[in-house]
Order: structure tokens, then C-alpha cells, then sequence
């Protein structure tokens, strides 16, 4: 009996069809493997309150189920969930936490066009607002829709504060921070970690932009650079060489809570390392004032943030708006415990307390100073829009402060560094189709 | 009729020996199948991608459908880039100091563990340990004795009145990380030159003995040389190593302070997974990967006919 031989063509030929067979599918974009629960991506770790968000969603909606997965919100994480909505993995509703990969995921056909159905709900006509945006429009179209609001204070320790007899701010420049700041130093303990962004408390949102070109000519940028090295140089600020060799900038909360600096400008999702004393062990108070003016203006450092987006392959869209409308409406409490105010304001200012101050506010907190920063005060949030070479820029910023809070370059000379890099990002984002 | 079975047979044998697969060769290939499919998958589907997606404009977000061909742009791009040039340059810095320092270190190490000292079992295990412990660990504890203010090593530095910045400080953040791939590479060179040294002829040493060379004359005429291939070897396997070092620049510096310690790995890095860049990143994947290849030869022509058993 003639016994067949094979060539290695055919060999070669019939692994790689084997492996087409068993890779193919795991790529399918169509239906396979869709389940029927709505799937929903976020960053925000379930017990810190989505799962709590889910669960009111599935009461109130018995006709609908929730799978909540969570992603790491970093580059890799963030990869991957680009990754899956590219690859067609069952998605049908996601969180986007950072602008450069909002302006690609929306400006790439990844975002559901939503405008219809905001526009027809009298409760979400704010986010069509364009002035103080909460939502981001893309070529006149809503694609993604804020759940927080997340302004910046500066907090006080207060024991520290006490020692030094230093009033507490109501309102204050960027001078009389740093006046402050010099006033609360002593031997064990540096006045600030940081100084908060003079250069967007004074141009507001979409503030790196100036037509076709970016806007670091502003002197704010340079003043905003020049002062922290100020500080860092006369002992004030926390110096730059223990931030980086240290990465404190992850962890600023352990210095704090260890009295390591004392004022410290930052935004409601870091009290929750201020509630726990079990966790975070310490035996302060803290006091809130609003961030400083900068020449008369007062935008707020922070933001409308965690945008939620709708996958436009879903095929669950009216399950997958009814819970995204469900989130910014009414189911955003459970949130608070993350420090995540819900961008619609829809809760009381108890909700608020005991949400974001945990089960002993009086212990940890004045509440006198939150409910005047962050409860009775409208601060004008900066949410930007415009964010092409978001992320070249982002990191041009971040190098040159470094290389000038180090000493190492002139305000002056990395400002203008800056501008020449983001200059170069606009330009060739701007060349793209 | 004999001269057709002679041509049959013939026809026979090249075909067995030749083009053909016996079917028990099928075992033999079921057998590599699992690590053939994951090499296709893993390595070859990827490294074919990036040769393809280096003439392109793709983002990633904008899925299959978004991959726009622009033919060598990339290629020109790259060319007026500084700050390609700038990573190549660190990288090249990076490559010239760490590689040597590390193979020069690893053979006098290697050599010293040749010799009968007490405990040298165990001391060749500790000197091993930095190549198979966890990069995270090694760069975290690396973080805090580089620590300019708190860390052991300027501690002792400070005697002698020096205080680098090290990862703190654009002129020093290169050289530390070149210290911790030497630290970190110096126990597997000696590792190896150990069992090269191992294999060296003794009977050439014997001769040499006889002949009253000197300690010198016969490391250069008889241990070098046939060290040479094992030389060569870690020359070649530290230099890709190092041109693709990323873990513990990701982990420490991220490339800073500034851009001192970007790169050409997490230069790439940043171009693909932080801009999106795709197309771009590929583009610095080909050249790089053409320029490691270039070097590669190079370093394995230079050893050409100069080993003991050529």
C-alpha cells in the first residue's frame, strides 16, 4: 500500500489554516459570545460604588442585568479596553476617564451619537451646554456624558494650622497661598506639596490653545512654572527631587497624612483616605478653602469628569441608555463614597456628608469649611473640548516642570520648550484626516 | 531495465531525503505544534503587522477599517525626528557603557569563581540571584537606595563628598539605570563564562606550564581565544537585551526626568501606546530592529577566525 508523504508547503499550509480555525473566531466581531446582560466597563473598582450604582439599577429595572467590569485606568488599561471595542468584545457601555483617549475614541466611531436622546430629556438639557460643558460634543454631536463633578480645594491640616495661628482663607490670591504656605513651614513640616495650576485658575478651559496653535506664549504658564521653583527653592513646596524619587505624585496622601507638608491642593476623591483612621491612620482635622485667584480670575482646577459612553455596536442601546440615564438622573449616590460628586447635583448636601465623609465626619473634617467650599459655592469648573495632541502635549508639560522644579532648567527656557513641542503636536494632529 | 531502477531508486531517495514528509515525521510536528502555533501567533503574525503597519497612519482606535497606507512618510518622519535621535543616542549610550562593563565584570567574576574558594557554590547562586528575581523587586529596591536624601548608597557616597541625584536628576538617572543592568547582568555573564572556562583545554595549560609561560600569556593566548564564541555570544544577547530595555525604565523613571532616560524601547512605547500612534511606533520598531540586526553582524564578524578552535 502507497503510504501518502506531504510537502512542507502542505505542512505549513495546514498549520497555519489550523491556526486561522482556532485564532478566527476569538476575533469574530459579529454576535458570538454576546451575552444578554448589559455590559458595562468602568475604572472605579465595583465595592467603591458602582456595584452599589448596579444593583439600585436592577431593582428599579428587574427587564435588565448588569455585568460591571473593571479596568485599571492606565495606559494598558486603557489599551485594553480599546482593544475590546475595536475587537468587538460585548461592551455596551464604558467610563473614559483621560481627554486624549476621549477625543480618539469618540473622533474614531467608538461613541454612539447620544445628542437625540439628550436633547429629548428635559432633565439632561445641561449637558447641551456649551459654556461650562459637561458633556463632549463632537462635530455637533453629544458623545460622551459627565457623571462627576470634581472641583478643587486646598485643604488645611488643622492641628498644623492651629500651631501656627494662620486663618483659615475664605478667598485668597496665589500670593497670599504662597504667603501662607511660607507661614505654615516649619523644621518637620513644608508648607505645600504643590502649587495649584496658576495658569488654568487664570485662562480656564481649552487654556494650552490659541487658534491653530498652542497658547504657552501666555506668561501664566511661565509665572505658574517660575513660582513653584520659587518655593521649592526657599523651602515652601515639597521639594521635586523627593516627589520624583519617591513617586509621590501617586501617592501624595501618605505625605499628607504624615504631616510631611501640610497645605495641599487637590479634589474630592482623595478624602477618602481623610476618613479612615483605621487605614490611614492620623490624628488631624482637615479644613477646606477654595483654590487662590490668579489676577482676578477664578476657574477651578478641577473638572466634569468620568464621561459614560455608549458603544454604537450594542445591540441593547434603548437597555444601555436606560442605564446610562439611570447613572446621571438618579443612581450616581453610591459614588460618593469614591469622592465622585454626581454631575447633575441631584443629591442633598446630607447625601453629600455622609456619602463623601464617611460615618464620623465631625472627627475627621470641619464641616463648617466644606459645606461654604464645596457645598454653597458654584465653582466654575474647566472642562476642556478641544484636546488635539492631548496626550504629546500633556507630556511635554509634565517633562519641562520636572527639569525646571529639579533646577535644573530655567522657567523661561522650558516654557518655551513646551510651546515648541505642543506647536509641533497641534500642527501634525491637526495634518491627520 | 537495471539503469530505470537505478533512476526510480534515485527518484526515490531525494524525494524521502528531499521535498517529502514521511507521515511519522507528523509526530514529530505534533510535538512542536503547541510552541510552533504560539511562535506564529506571538511573533511572527505581530512582527509581520509591524513590518506592514510601518508604512501607515493607524491609531488602533480607528480599527482595521481606519489604516490609511502613506508609503515612506514614517520613514522621512523618523529622519527629521530629534526625538528618535535623541532616544537612539541614550540607547547607543546605554549599549556602549552597560554591555562591556557588564561582560568585563561577568568574566573576572567567572574567573574568580573558577578558582577552589570556600563556599563557592553558594556564592555562585548569590551572584545568579539578581537574573532571576523579579524586575519590580529589583527596581523598587533599587528606588530607595538611590533615594538621594534617605538612600544607603549616597549615605556612603557622602564621605566622600558626592551626592548624585540619580533618578531625581536628568544627568544622573542614565548612569543609575546603566548600574543596575550591570548589577543585574554581571551574575549571568559569569555564569557562563564559568562553564566555558570549564570546558577550556587543560592540556593546552599543561604545556603552557611546562613551557614556564606566564599567568598573563596564557590567559591571552589560550583562555581568551577560547573564550571568544562564549564572549561573543553574551556581546550579542546583552546588546539586543539592552536595545530593548524597558522594564525597569517603565517602572522607575518613565523616561524622566525630562526625556534622560527615553529610549528607543519606551520611546517607541510612548509614540504607540500613549499617542496612539501606531503606524509611527511601527516605523521605529523596523529601523530599530534593522539597526540591532546591523550591529549584531557586525560584533559576529568581528570574532570571524579569531577563536581558539577556528
Amino acid at each position: 500500500m502507497r503510504r501518502k508523504r506531504f510537502s512542507r508547503r502542505e505542512v505549513l499550509a495546514g498549520v497555519g489554516a489550523g491556526l486561522a480555525a482556532a485564532v478566527v473566531p476569538g476575533c469574530s466581531g459579529g454576535d458570538g459570545g454576546r451575552s444578554g446582560a448589559l455590559q458595562v466597563w468602568g475604572g472605579v473598582p465595583a465595592a467603591s460604588g458602582p456595584a452599589d450604582v448596579v444593583k439600585a439599577f436592577q431593582e428599579k429595572f428587574p427587564q435588565y442585568k448588569v455585568n460591571y467590569t473593571r479596568f485599571v485606568n492606565d495606559d494598558r488599561g486603557n489599551l485594553k479596553l480599546d482593544t475590546a471595542l475595536q475587537g468587538g468584545v460585548d461592551i455596551d457601555v464604558y467610563f473614559t476617564y483621560s481627554q486624549g483617549a476621549m477625543a480618539l475614541r469618540a473622533g474614531s466611531g467608538l461613541a454612539a451619537d447620544l445628542t437625540d436622546r439628550v436633547k429629548a430629556d428635559p432633565d439632561l438639557q445641561v449637558f447641551l451646554d456649551t459654556e461650562q460643558p459637561r458633556s463632549y460634543i463632537d462635530n455637533g454631536k453629544v458623545k460622551a456624558l459627565a457623571t462627576a463633578r470634581e472641583p478643587f480645594f486646598v485643604l488645611f491640616n488643622e492641628k498644623l494650622r492651629q500651631q501656627a495661628g494662620v486663618e483659615l482663607p475664605q478667598s485668597w490670591t496665589i500670593d497670599e497661598f504662597r504667603a501662607t504656605a511660607k507661614r505654615l513651614t516649619t523644621d518637620k513640616t513644608v508648607g505645600t506639596y504643590t502649587l495649584p495650576d496658576v495658569a488654568r485658575i487664570a485662562l480656564g478651559p481649552n487654556y494650552w490653545y490659541d487658534g491653530n496653535r498652542s497658547n504657552f506664549g501666555d506668561p501664566h504658564f511661565e509665572q505658574g512654572f517660575r513660582l513653584g521653583r520659587e518655593m521649592i527653592a526657599e523651602g515652601t513646596a515639597f521639594p521635586w527631587t523627593e516627589v520624583l524619587s519617591r513617586h509621590l505624585d501617586a501617592y501624595q496622601q501618605n505625605s499628607f497624612l504624615g504631616e510631611e507638608f501640610h497645605l495641599w491642593s487637590t479634589a474630592p476623591f482623595n478624602l477618602r483616605y481623610l476618613y479612615d483612621a483605621k487605614k490611614y491612620p492620623h490624628d488631624f482635622k482637615v479644613a477646606f478653602a477654595p483654590s487662590p485667584t490668579v489676577d482676578g480670575q477664578n476657574w477651578n482646577g478641577g473638572s466634569f469628569s468620568n464621561f459614560i459612553m455608549v458603544n454604537p455596536k450594542s445591540p441593547k442601546f434603548e437597555a444601555a441608555w436606560a442605564f446610562v440615564k439611570f447613572w446621571l438622573t438618579e443612581g450616581a449616590t453610591p459614588m460618593l463614597k469614591g469622592g465622585k460628586m454626581p454631575a447633575l447635583g441631584n443629591v442633598t448636601d446630607e447625601q453629600i456628608v455622609s456619602g463623601m465623609l464617611g460615618k464620623e465626619p465631625e472627627k475627621y473634617f470641619d464641616l463648617e469649611s466644606f459645606r461654604r467650599v464645596v457645598l454653597t459655592s458654584d465653582p466654575k469648573l474647566a472642562t476642556d473640548t478641544r484636546l488635539t495632541g492631548f496626550p504629546e502635549i500633556s507630556l511635554a508639560v509634565k517633562q519641562q516642570r520636572d527639569l525646571c522644579w529639579l533646577g535644573e532648567k530655567d522657567p523661561g527656557v522650558a516654557i518655551r520648550e513646551v510651546r515648541r513641542l505642543a506647536d509641533a503636536a497641534i500642527a501634525r494632529n491637526e495634518r491627520r484626516p | 531495465m537495471a539503469t530505470a531502477t537505478v533512476v526510480a531508486a534515485g527518484t526515490k531517495a531525494r524525494t524521502e531525503q528531499g521535498s517529502g514528509i514521511r507521515p511519522s515525521g507528523w509526530i514529530g510536528f505534533l510535538f512542536i505544534a503547541p510552541n510552533l502555533l504560539g511562535v506564529i501567533a506571538f511573533t511572527l503574525i505581530p512582527l509581520i503587522s509591524v513590518v506592514v503597519l510601518a508604512f501607515t497612519d493607524w491609531n488602533l482606535v480607528s480599527g482595521l477599517g481606519g489604516i490609511t497606507f502613506n508609503g515612506i512618510d514614517n520613514f522621512v518622519a523618523i529622519a527629521r525626528d530629534p526625538g528618535f535621535w535623541h532616544a537612539i543616542g541614550l540607547t547607543l549610550v546605554y549599549v556602549v557603557v552597560s554591555v562591556p562593563l557588564t561582560v568585563v565584570l561577568g568574566l573576572a567574576l567567572g574567573i574568580a569563581l573558577n578558582r577552589p574558594l570556600p563556599g563557592r557554590a553558594v556564592l555562585r547562586a548569590i551572584f545568579f540571584l539578581p537574573y532571576i528575581v523579579n524586575v519590580v523587586a529589583i527596581g523598587m529596591t533599587w528606588l530607595m537606595l538611590m533615594n538621594p536624601k534617605a538612600g544607603l548608597v549616597n549615605q556612603v557616597l557622602d564621605a566622600f563628598g558626592v551626592q548624585p541625584g540619580w533618578f531625581a536628576s536628568s544627568h544622573w538617572a542614565l548612569p543609575a539605570l546603566i548600574v543596575m543592568a550591570v548589577w543585574g547582568g554581571v551574575g549571568y555573564c559569569s555564569l557562563i563564562y564559568l562553564s566555558a572556562l570549564q570546558d577550556a583545554p587543560r592540556q593546552l595549560y599543561e604545556a603552557a606550564d611546562i613551557d614556564g609561560a606566564s599567568a598573563w600569556s596564557k590567559f591571552r593566548v589560550i583562555t581568551w581565544p577560547s573564550l571568544l564564541p562564549t564572549t561573543i555570544f553574551l556581546l550579542v544577547t546583552l546588546i539586543i537585551g539592552a536595545s530593548q530595555g524597558f522594564g525597569l525604565i517603565a517602572l522607575i523613571t518613565a523616561g524622566g526626568p525630562g526625556d534622560a532616560t527615553t529610549t528607543i524601547s519606551y520611546y517607541m512605547y510612548q509614540t504607540g501606546f500613549q499617542f496612539y500612534r501606531f503606524g509611527y511606533a511601527s516605523a521605529i520598531g523596523l529601523v530599530t530592529f534593522v539597526g540591532v540586526l546591523v550591529l549584531t553582524l557586525l560584533t559576529w564578524r568581528a570574532q570571524r577566525g579569531r577563536a581558539l578552535n577556528d
